[in-house]
């Protein structure tokens, strides 16, 4: 057998976790372990960290005998190299597990396996050598440029710091921000299908606020902090990016299965978000120093279709979507103070005065569920409900259609936070929820700091 | 009698993984192409690739020791086999329906979870040795709390 040498850094795409890796490892008596690996970590050209989840056979054989040989594949090409590694330590803390920990978090969460199937450390190994293993395929590799595959970015990073940064500048309030991001994600990422949940504090729980490449927009879909991959980054403020989705899923729910086998209950399994199918998440923290903002996710049906470098550049594309966020949500409060005035006495029109409605619509709020129900269809829950429910109920009773942000503000039975109350965002979700599910009935923007109610059918309330 | 759960090691289809250790304790492995036996695994047959398997030859010519992993890609149900080498030889041409039965079998699971066909196909697995082995221990390896359970 003729061997190459190569470096790590080489075969880089072979650290992506698509194609499983092998390890073999010896115990003292000479008697041999092999078995595949669920995560070969890149540290740098002479070391690599591999996942341990289980006081297994293997880390037992480690501390026998530190040599191991691990082989690894070319996810594009199945070609494989063999690594001849010595185990240097374990890491149980700091960056590195850390960043391991995330992946396998995500997946836990994912299966509802959090805290059975958990990084126990980080074993870091010394590579020694590198081998490409020729005779492996019957062939020569294919080459993966005439295949027209390639992991690396499409155009430069300056560029598209600036594409980015100029749909973000130009964008006038909250929801055009978060339609231009996705929108310049799809145009010079090609990024088809992506959403932003932002983090609600109050209830600690994530919304989806905006989404691109769905059929449905899943607007207003809740994930919980450290409920599946999202809510995983977002509990670890960490970026997460994962490749073969669909094995690590299965990997997981082999665990589950195994486990569930014994007497621990376990989580419901939570399904991911958006495509049913996808095989990689690319999911950023959008953060403000260690304050959660929201997260950005994009999926993809192609397990590589994320690489290192979308990983190390969209941190920085992020951090300026997270400040333009928080800035969004901050200036919503400038234009409430004279908007105060306008509510007050422009546009007296009464629901019932508004264009002759063609239909009838039946809200129901059910105040024990602090949900509202149109038609007896799900259409709302808490802050957003409960502001749908007093303009309806102020119009009804005033005739007024147009109101401020401000004086909901300040009515203290809607429940806002005192700081922070995302006003603006809650606003968004009840205006995407209505024009999916009652759009005779709508919340139009009138200004800064104002809004309108329109209702194209004649209105039912009733309260429970 | 050895169990259902343990007798899928020998479908067609099983992810198969060797490992072996030289006389200095260091360990090498690779991907096998079939594995048989007909004496209800007492002892197995597994088949390597001739062009990828040369270090696991010289391995088992000097220490004898071997274990095969075999794996369901798609379930993760896993057993190893652990024990020692008796013969090492070029795999015989009456043979070779067991390893292009196995290499179509795993291309047709690899494919199920997008790994396409052709490029399955692509693994040498032709001329290819015969490890004869006697199976001394027999372990669980589906991942989860029973991993590393004897089975044998």
């Amino acid at each position: 057998m003729t061997t190459t040498r190569v470096r790590l850094s080489d075969i880089a795409r072979c650290f992506q976790g698509i194609v499983p890796s092998i390890i073999a490892t010896s115990d003292s008596r000479g008697m041999p372990n092999v078995t595949y690996l669920s995560q070969v970590h890149l540290v740098d050209d002479r070391h690599v960290a591999l996942s341990c989840q289980f006081f297994n056979k293997t880390r037992r054989n480690l501390d026998e005998n530190r040599s191991a040989c691990v082989e690894v594949n070319d996810p594009l090409t199945l070609q494989a190299y063999r690594l001849r590694v010595t185990f240097l330590r374990s890491e149980k803390t700091g960056p590195l597990f850390d960043t391991m920990a995330l992946r396998i978090n995500a997946i836990a969460a994912a299966t509802g396996m959090n805290g059975v199937f958990r990084l126990i450390a980080a074993d870091v190994f010394e590579v020694q050598s590198v081998e490409e293993v020729h005779g492996f395929l019957s062939g020569p590799p294919p080459d993966t440029c005439a295949l027209g595959v390639s992991l690396d970015g499409l155009r430069t990073e300056m560029r598209g710091l600036q594409w980015v940064s100029q749909r973000i500048t130009h964008a006038t309030d909250l929801e055009s921000l978060l339609t231009e991001v996705l929108s310049a994600l799809e145009e010079y990422f090609n990024f088809a299908h992506t959403s932003v949940l932002l983090f609600d504090e109050s209830r600690r729980v994530l919304v989806t606020m905006a989404s691109r490449g769905y059929g449905r927009s899943g607007v207003g879909a809740e994930v919980a902090l450290g409920e599946g991959i999202i809510g995983t980054v977002a509990l670890g403020r960490r970026l997460l990016r994962l490749t073969s989705l669909e094995a690590d899923l299965r990997y997981g729910r082999a665990i589950r299965r195994e486990t569930a086998a014994g007497e621990r209950s376990l989580d419901a399994e939570i399904p991911p978000p958006g495509l049913p199918d996808a095989q990689s998440v690319l999911a950023i923290p959008l953060k403000i120093g260690d304050r959660l903002v929201g997260v950005l996710v994009a999926e993809d049906r192609d397990p590589m279709r994320f690489g290192e470098w979308h990983e190390a550049y969209l941190e920085i594309i992020a951090n300026q979507i997270a400040f333009s966020i928080d800035r969004m949500l901050d200036r919503a409060d400038d234009g409430d103070a004279d908007a105060e005035k306008v509510a007050g006495s422009a546009s007296r029109n009464r629901l019932a005065s508004q264009p002759t409605p063609r239909s009838r619509r039946r809200l129901t709020y059910y105040r024990s569920d602090d949900a509202v129900f149109v038609d007896d269809e799900y259409l709302i829950r808490n802050i957003p409900a409960r502001i749908l429910w007093k303009v309806l109920s102020e119009s009804v009773r005033t005739g007024r259609t147009e109101f401020s942000n401000r004086e909901m503000r300040l009515d203290p039975s809607l429940g806002l936070p005192p700081v922070k109350d995302n006003f603006e965002s809650r606003l968004i979700l009840l205006r995407h929820r209505l024009k999916e599910k009652c759009p005779d009935l709508q919340i139009v923007s009138t200004g800064r700091g104002r809004f309108a109610l329109r209702a194209g059918a004649a209105i039912e309330m009733i309260e429970r | 009698m050895t169990d259902q759960r343990v007798k899928r090691c020998l479908d067609p289809g099983m992810s198969l993984l060797v490992g072996t250790v030289d006389a200095d304790g260091a360990p090498s492995c690779c991907r096998a192409v079939g594995l048989a036996s007909n004496d209800d695994l007492a002892t197995v047959t597994v088949y390597l690739p001739l062009a990828t398997s040369q270090r696991i030859i010289q391995d088992v010519a000097t220490t004898h020791r071997i274990a095969v992993a075999a794996t369901h890609v798609i379930d993760h149900c896993s057993v190893q086999l652990k024990g020692t080498a008796s013969t090492a030889r070029l795999a015989r041409q009456d043979e070779a329906p067991v390893i292009t039965e196995w290499l179509d079998a795993f291309s047709s699971v690899l494919d199920a979870v997008g790994v396409p066909r052709r490029v399955t196909l692509s693994l040498n697995h032709w001329p290819a040795f015969a490890v004869e082995m006697r199976v001394d221990q027999l372990f669980e390896q589906t991942p989860g709390p029973n991993a590393g359970s004897q089975l044998k």
